[in-house]
Parts: structure tokens; C-alpha cells; sequence
């Protein structure tokens, strides 16, 4: 709420101030980079990237960095998970910024650069590691309020349980290519008017080809006093075998 | 007809202050009176529309719903609207912005009949800055101090050059962040234009 921050600013006796409205979408879409915390990039779960030459990441690299030279970055960016924060870091600034927009292109949403590349991570005090690079990516998404993990989603649909059913929020014409055996077929359109066909004594674990509008449903239902948690993964399914992928 | 716009004032005031997201919930409210109170009276009484006003939290395409958060913290409730092509201003259902949708009910179900961005409204003596004034004040090292006013999760992992974290909704505690001399340049952004 930057008119909120703008209004209260006023009030402590701010003189010059001004609100960008469009905001972060904005300065993005104009291919500007975004920078992250050092905070986040030591801890949080994120791929961060090594744009250098190994030689230059083997001497001192920041640690938990994978090394990505970036002439190989448009063969390699197929293996960054696409739900994956990426922090990405060079000794050029210019490098990092077209390195950013490989990875956009690639359809990674959330890309970051560290502040000052690896100049101003040494600067800010920030740890670095050297020896023999790390080139294998190691991510793992963690899961957010409401969401099932892929095992106990497929314990349910396709084991057998008497506390949980499925729900399959997907349309009749995807169905139709195939669905999970013991599921329950709402769309996600009518989910509002046929709820009664589900069990409130149960849990509900919803399931669409993406999460998105799983975890619409889910939610609605949570909302109408129902126990439900969505899958947040991609599923495929063709003659009644349904495959879900991380 | 003075009873039906009292009515209306109560509720609108708290849809505003419901909602979440980048828009400035306060100052929302004297803009969306008229849009209902001056906009000729029998209006009032011919348009007794429904109204959802949050943030869009999701839209499906595929099954043409769109999920609207109203409300904050733990009050708060999505709510399924389904659209259609008579719906107007599809184009404002943008996930993570503001919005305030028009529905009515068929077959027990809301229909979004009219979607509008929720426009934030500056505070007076407050104005605006675009992109490229933006850049040309960091590229030319201007000091002044940017405010990323979105919440902490969100700013950690990727802000503009520069930028210091105030969550909107955390000024108090923070507002050590600006800067000591009040004729120093504030800017401040969030995460889209409402």
C-alpha cells in the first residue's frame, strides 16, 4: 500500500514525497532487475547462480551457489525448477541483466540479481565458499498452507481410504481423456452449487491439472466448513492412468 | 432515497477497509461514494449490485471463475465468481491486484457482471512517478530514499535498487527507515497500480 506509506509519511511532516504507482509489476515488465535481500539469498529457498567462468567460481563463490557459466545458461535453464526463486550473480552487471532475461524468457517468474554482484556480496560482509563447483540443481518447493504432498495424494488416489476421497475439479472434456479411479468429477464451476454432494465427515483432496484452480476449490470448500487441501502439481492423465510431476 | 445511500455508506466503507493488497483502504472511500452517490440518485435504487471488493487471488480460464480475497488476516474469505463474455472489464481480473467486482446472483451462484481495477487515490500534495523518472533519479544517483511498502516475504526476495522495506501495515515500528531530514525525496511503491 505505497499511497497508505505516502499518506502516514505526510503526516510525520515528509515534504517531498511521491508514489509509484505502478509499482514493481511495472518496473519489471521494463526489463529493470530486481534485487534480493542477503538474507535471502544465504537462506532462503532459492537456486542462486554463479553466471562465471568455473575457474573464477572455484577461487570464491557465494555460498550455496551452483555455477552456470553464462554462455551455457539458454542449454541449461530447462533444468531450473520453473516454481523456483532464482538469485542470479556475475562480476558484470550488465551479464546478470542479460542472464536475467534468458531466464524470463524460459518462463522463470521470479529471477533476482544480488546486489552489486559478487563485488558487493564480499562488500556487504557476505560468506563465500571455493573449491570444485556445485552444477547439479538441488531445489525442493515447499508447500504452502492447504497444500497435500504428491505421497499422501496417491496413497488416496490410488490406494484405498475410508477418511478421504478425491475431488477432480478439472472439465468434463479433460476428464473424459482419462481420471484418477477413485475420484470424485466436480468442475470447478459448479463446485459452488454441488458441494452437498460431498462428504463433510471426510478430507478432500482436490486436484486439477496445475493446482491453480485445485486450490480455488479447496478453498471455497474450506470456506463452506469442508476439510480440504489441494495438490499443487501438474498432472496428465490419458486412459484412466493419471501421472503427476513435481 | 437518503435512507438507501446510508444504507450503502456503512458497507461500502467496510468493503473498503476489508480489503487487502496494494490499494490505500482509507482514502478509497470518498471514491467509491460517488461512484455510487452521484452518479444520479435513482441509480442508487435501480443498481442495488452486489459488489466484492478485494484482491484477486486467482483466475481460471479454463473453468472461467475468478477467486477474490475480501478481507484481511484470518477474516479472510475468498469467494468463487464465475464470468462469462457478457462480463465487463475481464481485463481488471489480474492476479495480486485490487479489484472490485459487480455480480449478481443465477442459479445460486455469483456472476461477475462488471470488473473495475480498485484505483488508489493519492494522499493531496502527493504525486505520482513513472517508470522512466524512476530510473532517471537512481541512474543519475539522486539521493533520495525509495520505500517498498509490500510485505516483508515479498520484498526479501527481489526489490528495486536501493529500496528499504516499510510494510504498510508495520509503519509504525519502522519508519526509523526514512530519512532523518523531512525535505529529503520519499518514494514509495508496491506491487501494482492499485
Amino acid at each position: 500500500m505505497s499511497t497508505d506509506i505516502a499518506g502516514q509519511a505526510k503526516k510525520m511532516g515528509y515534504k517531498n514525497i511521491k508514489v509509484y504507482l505502478e509499482g514493481e509489476p511495472a518496473w519489471s515488465k521494463a526489463g529493470y532487475p530486481l534485487y534480493a535481500s542477503n538474507d535471502f539469498i544465504s537462506k532462503g529457498n532459492i537456486v542462486l547462480i554463479d553466471l562465471r567462468s568455473v575457474e573464477k567460481s572455484e577461487a570464491g563463490r557465494i555460498a550455496r551457489s551452483v555455477t552456470i557459466p553464462s554462455a551455457t545458461l539458454k542449454d541449461k535453464a530447462d533444468s531450473i525448477p520453473k516454481k523456483a526463486p532464482v538469485v542470479i550473480y556475475s562480476d558484470s552487471e550488465d551479464e546478470a541483466v542479460s542472464a536475467m532475461k534468458v531466464l524470463k524468457e524460459k518462463g522463470l517468474k521470479k529471477v533476482a540479481l544480488v546486489p552489486g554482484n559478487i563485488a558487493g556480496w564480499v562488500k556487504s560482509g557476505g560468506e563465500t565458499t571455493s573449491g570444485p563447483v556445485v552444477t547439479t540443481i538441488v531445489w525442493k518447493r515447499q508447500m504452502e498452507k492447504g497444500e497435500v504432498s504428491i505421497t499422501d495424494f496417491l496413497k488416496v488416489a490410488e490406494g484405498s481410504a475410508t477418511d478421504t476421497v478425491i475431488l477432480d475439479v478439472r472439465n468434463q472434456d479433460e476428464t473424459t481423456a482419462g481420471m484418477f479411479k477413485n475420484a470424485i468429477s466436480i468442475p470447478l464451476d459448479q463446485v459452488g452449487n454441488r458441494k452437498g454432494e460431498l462428504p463433510k465427515d471426510k478430507k478432500i483432496y482436490v486436484h486439477c491439472t496445475t493446482g491453480a484452480r485445485a486450490g480455488m476449490a479447496a478453498k471455497d470448500l474450506i470456506n463452506a466448513g469442508y476439510n480440504a487441501f489441494f495438490l499443487n502439481e501438474d498432472i496428465s492423465c490419458k486412459d484412466n492412468t493419471c501421472s503427476v510431476t513435481e | 432515497m437518503q435512507k438507501t445511500l446510508i444504507k450503502f455508506i456503512p458497507f461500502l466503507i467496510m468493503a473498503s477497509f476489508l480489503t487487502t493488497g496494494c490499494a490505500q483502504t482509507g482514502t478509497t472511500v470518498p471514491q467509491l461514494i460517488p461512484q455510487h452517490g452521484t452518479s444520479g440518485g435513482s441509480r442508487i435504487q435501480d443498481r442495488p449490485y452486489p459488489i466484492f471488493v478485494g484482491n484477486v487471488s486467482n483466475v481460471s480460464n479454463k473453468a472461467k471463475v475468478i477467486a477474490i480475497d475480501v478481507g484481511k488476516g484470518a477474516d479472510a474469505k475468498t469467494h468463487l465468481v464465475k464470468f462469462d463474455d457478457k462480463t465487463k472489464g475481464i481485463e481488471y481480473a489480474v492476479v495480486g491486484h485490487a479489484s472490485i467486482i459487480n455480480y449478481e446472483m443465477r442459479g445460486g451462484e455469483p456472476w461477475a457482471t462488471v470488473i473495475k481495477a480498485k484505483l488508489a487515490q493519492l494522499p493531496s500534495g502527493v504525486t505520482e512517478i513513472k517508470t522512466t523518472e524512476l530510473k532517471s533519479l537512481l541512474d543519475q544517483g539522486t539521493k533520495f530514499t525509495l520505500v517498498d511498502a509490500r510485505p516483508a516475504k515479498r520484498s526479501i526476495e527481489g526489490s528495486l535498487p536501493g529500496a528499504v522495506n516499510i510494510p504498510s501495515d508495520d509503519f509504525k515500528a519502522q519508519a526509523n527507515k526514512l530519512p532523518e531530514s523531512k525535505d529529503e525525496l520519499v518514494v514509495a511503491f508496491c506491487g501494482g497500480p492499485t
